[in-house]
């Protein structure tokens, strides 16, 4: 089964700010999320990532502090799935959660190794 | 297994007020603003790492980030120093239950100041002790979100002009404040029982969070009074009967319609518990009354069986003792049932519907189930109509709703 990666990007409300009843909400949807797709054997496994960091760059192997992106384009976590085709893959993203808090999610094939 | 997500909003409630309250506390309120985008930070950080999955210490975690976005907002301040960090990592690692208890106590007896209002208190509780956000608050009370950030904001700017925490280990300042905490308490566990809604979720948390503060502060040896045993007993004899009020379709029952089998036993128990205990001094207050009313209705086996004569006297006290609208509705009713509907007519038609009643939709409820029981249909459906128009949901409506459809209106 083709393997396909979900790059989250955006993770906070901002502007608006929620209440802690309405962030525990937030953390159900995305488990729930999970289960269903755990459920329908698309095999989910997310690595979330912490807001700060380091990146390393070029041949000097320069090391800056960031990623310095906007808030709704940095990246937020990601996770692997299976699915039989990118359309499926696209169809399983729109069900991510963070999409209401405004953010997106990138759909991408994971490369084979066979052909 | 608990269900995960119920224990994150708990756990998300529970570290708000657990940490605004001691950060409150070491810094002073005037630094509130700070201890709550503090506490919001580490709340928001934690959604967004859990969404993949649990820490293995949940509450660790949020303390910990908690510190660091503390220290972060203090150096930005240039006032971070060791000392300030040190602090916070002893007070953070050693916040023991008493002491979280404690601080909370604090933020509670200084919440409801005498310069602030009634509605004031209760909307600085919810949101300090509770953690429920403006939007929610205002979606309770039915209010707009600027009502509530005004509140706040008014709240805040007295705590600020105060300077530090009241100390609830003075026994004056107990005795000063303790009436308007407890009347703050009453109004929240009200307006989750008045507005119940099965739309609203947070109506239940009302109840909740009202009992679980009165038991905060009976826990303490130095505040507990018989009183506010007495409050916790109506809490719980009234939260009994919470999720029988109303049916499936989330319209409101009478006392006659709601199911006893399903009253949760437990918190009846629980109820008669803090009543025998809230008889220990000499002092009868609305409270004592209220709650003996609630547990004559919780008690009995059926409407028929229920002690209405007892009713009816604890009835004449509190008319004495806490005189209110409210309450002579409440007291026509049971002479009705005791005596006959035409008393109880004549109990309501001596109240004055030009004032504050006429707004109050079971002033003209009651009225019209009188008339429906004197065999005055026509009455009744002009009453029941009254009371549908100043409705204050959609669960009000409906019960008017099918009254007035049993009518033929």
């Amino acid at each position: 089964m083709p393997r396909f990666v979900f790059v989250f990007r955006g993770d906070s409300a901002d502007p608006v700010t929620l209440s802690p009843a309405e962030m525990a909400a937030h953390v159900r949807a995305w488990y729930t999320w999970a289960d269903r797709l755990r459920a329908a054997g698309h095999d989910p496994n997310g690595i979330p990532l912490e807001r700060g960091g380091r990146t390393v760059r070029g041949a000097g192997r320069l090391v800056t502090d960031g990623p310095y992106a906007e808030a709704k384009d940095l990246v937020s976590g990601n996770m692997s799935i299976t699915a039989a085709s990118l359309d499926e893959a696209v169809e399983l993203a729109k069900g991510c959660p963070g999409l209401d808090l405004g953010g997106s999610v990138e759909v991408r094939h994971v490369a084979e190794h066979d052909v | 297994m608990t269900d995960p997500s119920a224990a994150i909003e708990d756990l998300f409630r529970r570290e708000w007020a657990s940490l605004i309250a001691m950060l409150a506390r070491r810094f002073g309120p005037s630094h509130l603003d700070l201890a709550e985008d503090v506490v919001q930070e580490a709340l928001e950080r934690a959604m967004s790492a859990w969404r993949l999955g649990l820490p293995t210490h949940p509450k660790a975690w949020i303390v910990q980030t908690a510190k660091r976005c503390a220290i972060d907002r203090l150096r930005h301040l240039q006032r971070a120093d060791r000392l300030t960090e040190a602090a916070l990592d002893v007070a953070l690692a050693n916040l023991s239950p008493e002491e979280d208890a404690s601080n909370q106590l604090a933020m509670m007896f200084s919440l409801c100041d005498e310069d602030l209002g009634g509605e004031t208190h209760v909307t600085l509780i919810l949101r300090f002790l509770c953690g429920f956000g403006p939007r929610e608050i205002a979606h309770a009370f039915i209010v707009d979100t600027a009502t509530i950030d005004r509140r706040l904001h008014r709240g805040k700017e007295r705590l600020r002009a105060l300077g530090t925490l009241a100390d609830v280990s003075d026994s004056a300042v107990i005795a000063r404040r303790l009436p308007s905490v407890l009347c703050a308490l009453y109004l929240m566990f009200n307006e989750g029982y008045q507005g119940s809604d099965h739309e609203q979720p947070i109506h239940p948390a009302l109840c909740r969070y009202a009992l679980h503060l009165a038991e905060l502060l009976l826990d303490d040896a130095a505040i507990s009074r018989p009183e506010i045993h007495a409050l916790a007993a109506l809490f719980c004899l009234h939260a009994a009967r919470l999720s029988t009020r109303l049916d499936d379709h989330g319209v409101f029952l009478r006392l006659a319609e709601q199911d006893r089998t399903r009253w949760d036993q437990q918190l009846i128990s629980r109820g008669v518990l803090h009543l025998s205990q809230s008889a220990a001094g000499d002092q009868m207050t609305r409270w004592h009354l209220e709650a003996a009313i609630a547990a004559e209705h919780a008690l009995a086996p059926s409407l028929a069986e229920t002690n209405w004569s007892r009713i009816v006297a604890l009835y004449e006290e509190l008319r004495r003792e806490s005189p209110s609208p409210v309450v002579e509705i409440g007291y026509a009713m049971a002479v009705a049932e005791l005596r006959g509907v035409a008393a109880g007519r004549a109990a309501l038609d001596q109240l004055d519907p030009s004032r504050q009643l006429a707004r109050y939709p079971f002033f003209w409820a009651a009225r019209a189930e009188l008339e429906v029981r004197a065999g005055n249909p026509a009455a009744a459906r002009e009453l029941y109509t009254q009371a549908r128009a100043l409705a204050r949901n959609s669960a009000e409506r409906d019960a008017y709703d099918r009254q007035l459809e049993l009518l033929g209106a």
